[in-house]
């Protein structure tokens, strides 16, 4: 796509292409495998959560209160770095699933705490109509529960998706090229080639990029939590 | 269990003294970020829920900037766009930019924090205060504050917490926290599984601390009717 490079000083055209073909589609690769991933386990660990069976349970709770009390970056270099190391993995993974996992780890927690309150939310009557009707444990939830939860655990799910979109930036720590490391390469070749970086411009720039994305969808988040909860 | 006894703990032993430097600066920077955002949160949150004219735009542009753009990226303008800034040229320390960025971020957080705790406080109780005598700075001081600073106090310490947890973003511009020390120490001893489990370890302490404290603060501060 040609941009229009009129007016703008001649570092801009190249620059900005450059974030637009390579980090622009990186971002959203690790996105949507964070969302898509996050929401799979968080769902299942959410909805598991809500059984009875003390150990199970504990072991869940164990895991949300761990990669919810983590920052990110920890968890991003402890799949990347520490991981490989460990008995019975060895296995080393790319930057980008690396920051993927990593990105997961913390989602699903967040979806698993979601989905708790949006599955116990439901009145015990549709658990023991579910029942009535010959539903098993996996039927009840997948065909009555969930879907009837789904509505209230949407906001939380669109507020997810804002919070994975700005937290794709810290998979520049480990070398993902994506949005923000685009950008951080082009102020350093810059400074190379032409003495000056541009850093202002560049993450201003990116400022603004992430906000008119985030913005219309947080107020999407507002606007659900009004209707459908 | 087999992990744990995998580890090299004489290694983990050698480094205690500098892991514990780490975390002091870790913990220095989020104790400034901390006190920063609660000041621009009551301020802020303030000139919100009174609606004043002009200021109450302004914080909110402020508010919806921060909350819709990523910290990282906020952190690189504050280190590398600043010093472009033309006229008059802004270089920040590391640790500068490090409490600047945090506090930035949070008063934003805390700003809708208070926000909602003043608004919850009920309007009957301000025409109370402004009955008995006290003037608009009086009632906001003696009542709002008092109430809807409790009401927003849940929230206002999770934000709190996540301002600890995003000091570790300041690895990315090289100021030696508890994250950037264990990076560069992992990048010359390649003990990778020791560092992280020693840094992982030290922040889920501190914020199971945290989150533990806020339950009994809660309980000790609720207002009377939420007990």
């Amino acid at each position: 796509m040609p941009l229009p490079v009129g007016t703008l000083p001649s570092w801009v055209g190249p620059v900005a292409h450059y974030m637009a073909h390579d980090g622009v589609p990186e971002t959203l690769r690790i996105a949507a495998f964070a969302v898509t991933g996050s929401m799979i386990v968080g769902i299942v660990l959410g909805t598991l959560l809500t059984i009875r069976f003390l150990p199970l349970r504990s072991l869940i709770r164990l895991y949300i209160e761990i990669w919810r009390g983590l920052p990110i970056v920890i968890t991003i270099f402890i799949v990347f770095y520490a991981l490989p190391s460990a008995p019975l993995i060895h296995h080393r993974f790319s930057p980008f699933t690396g920051a993927a996992l990593g990105l997961v780890l913390w989602g699903s927690a967040q979806v698993a705490e979601a989905t708790r309150g949006a599955v116990q939310s439901i009145p015990r009557e549709q658990h023991e109509a579910a029942s009535a009707l010959g539903f098993g444990w996996v039927g009840r939830h997948g065909s009555v529960i969930l879907p009837q939860a789904l509505r209230r655990l949407l906001p939380p799910l669109v507020g997810l998706l804002v919070n994975v979109l700005q937290n794709t930036t810290i998979a520049s720590i480990i070398g993902v090229t994506e949005l923000l490391a685009t950008g951080q390469r082009s102020t350093e070749r810059l400074a190379y080639s032409s003495g000056d970086s541009h850093a202002l411009a560049i993450y201003g720039a990116l400022m603004g990029a992430f906000f008119a994305i985030s913005f219309p969808l947080t107020r999407l988040a507002i606007f659900l939590e009004r209707r459908l909860v | 269990m087999t992990l744990l006894a995998s580890l090299d703990w004489h290694f983990i032993r050698e480094h205690i003294p500098e892991f514990a430097r780490a975390l002091k600066r870790t913990l220095e920077v989020a104790g400034i970020g901390i006190a920063g955002a609660s000041a621009i949160g009551v301020v802020l949150g303030a000139v919100r829920a009174h609606r004043i004219p002009v200021l109450s735009q302004l914080a909110a542009v402020y508010v919806e900037v921060i909350r819709n753009t990523p910290i990282l990226v906020q952190i690189f303008l504050l280190a590398y766009g600043l010093p472009q800034l033309p006229g008059h040229h802004i270089i920040l320390q590391p640790f500068t930019v490090g409490w600047l960025s945090v506090t930035i971020w949070g008063g934003a957080f805390n700003t809708e924090n208070f926000r909602a705790g003043f608004e919850a406080v009920p309007g009957r109780f301000r025409e109370a205060g402004r009955a008995l005598g006290f003037g608009r700075l009086g009632t906001f001081l003696n009542v709002t504050l008092p109430i809807g600073g409790r009401i927003a106090l849940p929230s206002s310490i999770n934000t709190y917490i996540s301002v600890l947890k995003n000091t570790s973003l300041l690895t990315a511009v090289g100021y030696a926290e508890l994250t950037n020390t264990g990076y560069s120490l992992e990048s010359v001893t390649f003990k990778a599984p020791e560092i992280f489990f020693v840094l992982g370890a030290t922040y889920l302490v501190v914020v199971w601390t945290l989150s533990i404290l806020i339950r009994l603060l809660e309980s000790r501060l609720a207002l009377p009717e939420a007990r």
